[in-house]
């Protein structure tokens, strides 16, 4: 910079790091604590819900929907309420998404069905004349990895101190609580209960099978999932 | 004072700093370069003369440091 | 050895070269077929639909992107750092078997990491952050692939003969440093198969922020990694080959050493604009916003420090397809540094974001600005590598013109499909309702992601006719003595 600096290398690697590190650190430790926090009615994810959350991720589902509605009159009118900080305070990762080649999710629990889903995840443009969404059969097939959940619960309960087992405030002056299973084995007959809520509105009779045997499909961890986001 | 205020002028202050540290250092770019007392455009050569048979704009020797540069 | 002169030993740089052309074509090939699936989702299928899982755009879309900016854009840049960073030092990698080892090693390891990527990519191993989708084994591949390239950097500083840092040097130094911090920052992520004792996946991971802040730190990571991998190796290459071809000196010193400074203060700064209207602080989002806009000026200055070094030369532009590759990349290059600082804006934003708009600026900038340049650095360093003439210079004109076109085809379609979709979401009728459902935004798209699949088809025709003019040259063209390799590039007719 100043003549010498170009020739000394050590001395000019430091002065770009201290140049380029110098925003980060202004813009993004300030806000650490106060975004963290989570907003009333927030809860985290069950086992099933949090295993059809990796289905989402593991089919980039937030490559084409975002997960964020943003406050204008034009998409409240289209999704719902615009998003609150708080209420993504136990999205890890944050799944916000970059392009809306389909609509945003972030409410979608509040205006559709398990059968929606179902019909919709078979076959798009039967259900959504024009659409450009490809079908995913591979779902109804493919059996969803609870273990996984599992050890993402326990890992984020105990590093992030995610309040599973404990009352959360709602805003109706009531508690909710998330429950976790003490065990790998809790854990998979917590989840088989919840898919059982799932596929009683589903009419696919393979994955209403599977299920009576103990198995929960892709499909019906994805639709816990979905159903959940409002 | 509050937390936004301080943050409204900090934000002043660095703003204003950052002005005279550019045109400073514009400055003082051009006017070692109109003097003489040091040419940067030489530094060009670094490509244009790049071949390994070609004798290097700044020869690097062993006892040079820092303070002599400056 | 002790007869022969001392020469510039290019072994790895020919090495990141094969490679770079190699997933250049199967890179931009797949996100050709990408495009086509957006103009008819029966593309998703091509394999038959019990491969779907395997060939459909969710999956094919992540592969796309990191094959492109790490596997075409990173190997360039690295192919370039062992052919500029020996000559501008005037140090031979023959002269030290270390620093020969440790780039192999460089090589070698970075091929098994991408290997392992694609695999992953395809079976749906992945984190969700965009281009950064590696879960913790990829990303402690990474640090290795990185450490050792740092390693080649200062090794190659420490025995240089010249004793100034060229232009190039400091790009190359600032992208080192940035990437690896913004890597680290990013994926900090907590295994989940060892916290928890051994159950599930040994390869998952759950990020160390949630919500806001992974937004943040993710987007703080994405606009940057932009800047330090698609950006500055860029203007590193841009600063050396474009006065060795055109042999002229850089219009302005002075101006780079702004320039660079200039760049290195603002660009971080700027990650909030991905985050306008989002949950983030409104100061960050104006800070973002502001300055992206004041990004105009560093990026400018290059460009136009890149410009003036024609002056007087312009007849070479008409002469040398690989100058009018280099110039239409500067060209480029001004053009979507003024078109992301316009999508910046809080009112052009609340229109643009989340359209077709922002993936016409991505590509802009990526098939216009680095792949052109990268395609003229490779063209100007092949026949120097390989002591043979470029194969064919019509050929080479052809695929100017034919990328060209398709670039143009590419980043029009996509304004237009962004502006109508942003508006159409935001239409209301006479009676107070939104005009339009979601779906009649698809349908009235669906006219511009052809146009945009068949201008991707272009440039990727292209990318064949450079894969086929790069392999005639390699093995078959006409030999050239040294003294033909001074400044304009051979080339056969």
């Amino acid at each position: 910079m100043f003549h010498w600096l170009e020739k000394n290398p050590f001395f000019f690697a430091v002065a770009v790091f201290v140049v380029i590190a110098f925003a980060g650190l202004v813009e993004i430790l300030p806000n650490f604590a106060q975004a963290s926090r989570p907003i009333v009615g927030a809860k985290p994810y069950s086992t099933l819900e949090l295993t059809g959350r990796l289905v989402y991720i593991k089919n980039n589902c937030n490559g084409c929907h975002s997960q964020l509605i943003r406050p204008f009159k034009s998409e409240t009118d289209r999704y719902g309420s615009y998003s609150k900080s708080g209420e993504y305070a136990y999205d890890r990762p944050f799944l916000w998404g970059s392009k809306r080649t389909g609509p945003d999710l972030m409410r979608v629990g509040n205006y559709r069905t398990t059968d929606w889903h179902e019909n919709h995840m078979r076959d798009p443009e039967e259900v959504v004349p024009g659409s450009i969404m490809p079908k995913y059969p591979w779902l109804f097939k493919n059996i969803a990895d609870v273990d996984t959940a599992y050890a993402e619960q326990l890992t984020i309960k105990q590093l992030f101190a995610v309040p599973y087992n404990k009352p959360l405030p709602t805003a109706d002056g009531s508690t909710q609580t998330v429950a976790l299973a003490d065990s790998l084995d809790g854990a998979h007959a917590s989840a088989l209960e919840e898919a059982k809520v799932v596929v009683a509105d589903m009419k696919d009779q393979a994955v209403k099978d599977a299920v009576a045997a103990g198995k929960i499909p892709e499909i019906v961890a994805l639709i816990a999932y979905l159903n959940r986001l409002k | 004072m509050d937390i936004a205020t301080l943050q409204a002028y900090g934000f002043f202050i660095l703003t204003a700093i950052l002005v005279a540290v550019l045109y400073g250092y514009i400055y003082h770019l051009y006017s070692d370069q109109k003097k003489g007392t040091r040419d940067y455009e030489k530094y060009s050569n670094l490509v244009l003369h790049d071949e390994i048979s070609d004798q290097p704009v700044e020869k690097i020797s062993k006892n040079d440091d820092i303070k002599q540069e400056a | 050895m002790e007869n022969r002169p001392l020469e510039y030993d290019y072994t790895v740089a020919k090495l990141f070269m094969y490679n770079a052309i190699f997933v250049g074509v199967a890179g931009m090939l797949a996100g050709v077929v990408l495009a086509w699936q957006m103009a008819f989702p029966q593309f998703n299928y091509i394999l038959g639909m019990d491969l779907a899982e395997y060939t459909n755009f969710g999956r094919l879309r992540a592969i796309h992107t990191d094959s492109v900016i790490y596997g075409f854009v990173l190997s360039a840049v690295w192919s370039a750092w062992y052919y500029i960073g020996q000559r501008v030092l005037k140090v031979s990698m023959a002269e030290s078997k270390f620093l020969m080892f440790i780039g192999k090693a460089h090589f070698w390891i970075y091929m098994a990491a991408s290997v392992v990527i694609v695999i992953g990519l395809q079976l749906g191993i992945t984190s969700s952050k965009e281009y950064s989708e590696f879960e913790w084994p990829i990303d402690l591949g990474i640090v290795v692939v990185w450490v050792l390239w740092g390693i080649s950097i200062f090794g190659l500083i420490g025995i240089r003969r010249e004793k100034t840092l060229y232009i190039s040097i400091w790009y190359f130094i600032a992208t080192f440093l940035a990437v690896a911090m913004l890597h680290i920052f990013n994926n900090a992520e907590m295994p989940t198969f060892i916290i928890s004792g051994g159950i599930g996946n040994w390869y998952h991971s759950v990020s160390m922020y949630a919500g806001t802040n992974d937004a943040l730190v993710q987007w703080w990571f994405g606009h940057n990694a932009v800047a330090f991998v698609l950006t500055t190796p860029i203007v590193a290459m841009s600063y050396y080959f474009l006065p060795k071809e055109s042999g002229q000196a850089v219009y302005s010193y002075k101006m780079s050493l702004l320039g660079f400074w200039g760049l290195m203060f603002v660009y971080i700064w700027a990650g909030g604009h991905h985050l306008l209207f989002s949950t983030v602080p409104d100061w960050m989002q104006t800070m973002g916003s502001v300055f992206s806009v004041v990004l105009i000026l560093p990026s400018w200055g290059s460009a136009i420090n890149m410009m003036l070094t024609m002056k007087g030369e312009w007849q070479q532009v008409a002469a040398s397809p690989l100058i009018k590759f280099m110039v239409m990349a500067t060209t480029f290059y001004m053009f979507s540094t003024l078109e992301g600082p316009i999508q910046a804006i809080k009112s052009v934003n609340a229109l643009a974001h989340f359209t077709d708009w922002i993936i016409g600026h991505v590509h802009d900038g990526a098939l216009g600005w680095v792949g052109f340049m990268v395609i003229g650095a490779l063209f100007h360093m092949a026949p120097r590598m390989f002591k043979r003439e470029i194969y064919s210079k019509s050929l080479m004109n052809t695929q100017f013109w034919i990328q060209t076109l398709g670039v143009i085809l590419y980043f029009t379609s996509m304004w237009i499909a962004g502006i109508t979709q942003g508006m159409m979401w935001r239409a209301y009728d006479e009676f107070g309702n939104l005009a339009y459902s979601f779906i009649d935004s698809v349908v009235a798209l669906h006219p511009y992601y052809i146009i945009r699949a068949v201008g991707g088809t272009l440039y990727l025709i292209g990318m064949f006719m450079f894969a086929y003019n790069m392999y005639k040259t390699m093995t078959s063209s006409r030999v050239v003595e040294e003294n033909e390799l001074q400044n304009a590039t051979p080339m056969g007719a």
